[in-house]
């Protein structure tokens, strides 16, 4: 009796197996798919004025065209141009760790994406263009200190874009936690 | 004996039927490796993410260039191999950190870290979509591997499910040159 028990306990363990190995499948299938949801942008909230996101009020302060020799005078080779892009955030509640992994890059609604110019870069840029002021930090740094309830950061991130592609840009701002929730706004360069 | 039949004929297959399915499975590195693209010197190769063209190889015994206003020259016991190129990002801004030089042993030969100051090193640049970029590979290899060499590009080394350009360089039969001067603008 004994046996047969232990026997049928056999072949439902057996039998149950691919069950499990399916489980195991779909739940690791699952990690990756919300992994990778927080890697990409598809859910973006496009504003004129203002945008609330993470904890904040967004909006965009200035934007610069530079490279054509309309601003700073500064002429770049060929295509190439700089666009400095700064955004105002005002929390309205405690933050935290809310900015986790903030990214900010430029857009031309082909798909086409161009990423800031790393730190030391774009502070380098900074120091040419005004010698006189601190370079403003960009949306990584700022979210390891992000400002008080009530209080507004200034953000700056600089891109290097062809010119063709200058009148189409839009900028999206997104963290970890809420992608692929993201924000954005025409830049409207002319 | 005859109870266990049944235990048998179902267990023997099965274990058959997993060990072909695990002889004939590709490996998870395969499954997951590079999306490779191939083609030659002569053409522009274009992935879905980046493109290269290859505009010139050189070869010398001795490569020389400026850092910061101080003369550096580097000799080698085998041959410096010099790739001039232009990179294009088609989706996203993005490095082309990872090259290697196949060898014509098959042997796989990275850049050289010794020429890794060498201005206009395409492994240090980013490419920005819509602003193709020019510049150079270094690679320190034996002279006997010079033939029927293969260029082989990614964003980093050992890419997964992420873009690979191969291409085979031409075979123009210069001789390796003495000395080659490494300018801003390139070779």
């Amino acid at each position: 009796m004994v046996f047969d028990g232990e026997r049928k306990m056999w072949w439902l363990s057996l039998a149950s197996l691919p069950a499990l190995v399916a489980v195991a499948v779909v739940i690791n299938a699952w990690r990756n798919i919300e992994n990778y949801r927080h890697r990409i942008e598809t859910d973006i909230t496009q504003g004129p004025d203002h945008l609330d996101y993470a904890g904040a009020t967004w909006r965009l302060e200035n934007v610069r065209l530079l490279g054509d020799g309309r601003d700073a005078k500064l002429r770049l080779p060929g295509q190439m141009r700089l666009v400095i892009v700064r955004l105002v955030a005002t929390a309205t509640r405690d933050i935290g760790d809310a900015w986790g992994q903030c990214e900010v890059s430029l857009t031309d609604g082909t798909g086409r994406r161009w990423l800031p110019l790393d730190v030391s870069l774009s502070n380098d840029i900074s120091r040419d263009l005004d010698p006189g002021r601190e370079p403003v930090s960009g949306c990584g740094i700022t979210s390891l200190k992000p400002p008080p309830k009530d209080h507004a950061a200034l953000i700056e991130e600089k891109f290097v874009v062809p010119a063709e592609a200058v009148p189409v840009l839009s900028v999206k701002l997104s963290t970890a936690a809420l992608r692929p929730k993201a924000i954005g706004f025409a830049l409207d360069l002319n | 004996m005859t109870r266990q039949a049944p235990m048998v004929l179902t267990i023997v297959p099965v274990a058959a039927l997993l060990a072909a399915l695990q002889a004939t499975t590709p490996p998870y590195a395969m499954l997951t490796g590079p999306i490779r693209t191939t083609g030659h010197q002569t053409e522009t190769v274009l992935s879905t993410t980046f493109g290269v063209k290859v505009h010139r190889v050189l070869k010398a015994g001795t490569i020389a260039y400026a850092r910061f206003g101080r003369a550096v020259q580097l000799q080698t016991s085998g041959v410096w191999i010099v790739v001039s190129a232009e990179l294009r990002a088609f989706q996203k801004t993005m490095p082309v950190r990872a090259a290697t030089l196949i060898g014509a042993s098959g042997r796989s030969y990275r850049q050289s870290r010794r020429a890794g100051e060498a201005p206009g090193i395409l492994s240090a640049k980013v490419v920005q979509p819509g602003l193709p970029t020019t510049g150079i590979f270094v690679f320190e290899l034996p002279d006997d591997e010079t033939l029927g060499m293969k260029l082989v590009l990614s964003e980093q080394y050992d890419p997964q499910l992420k873009d690979e350009i191969g291409v085979f360089l031409e075979d123009d039969g210069t001789a390796s040159r003495d000395r080659l001067e490494i300018g801003k603008d390139g070779v």
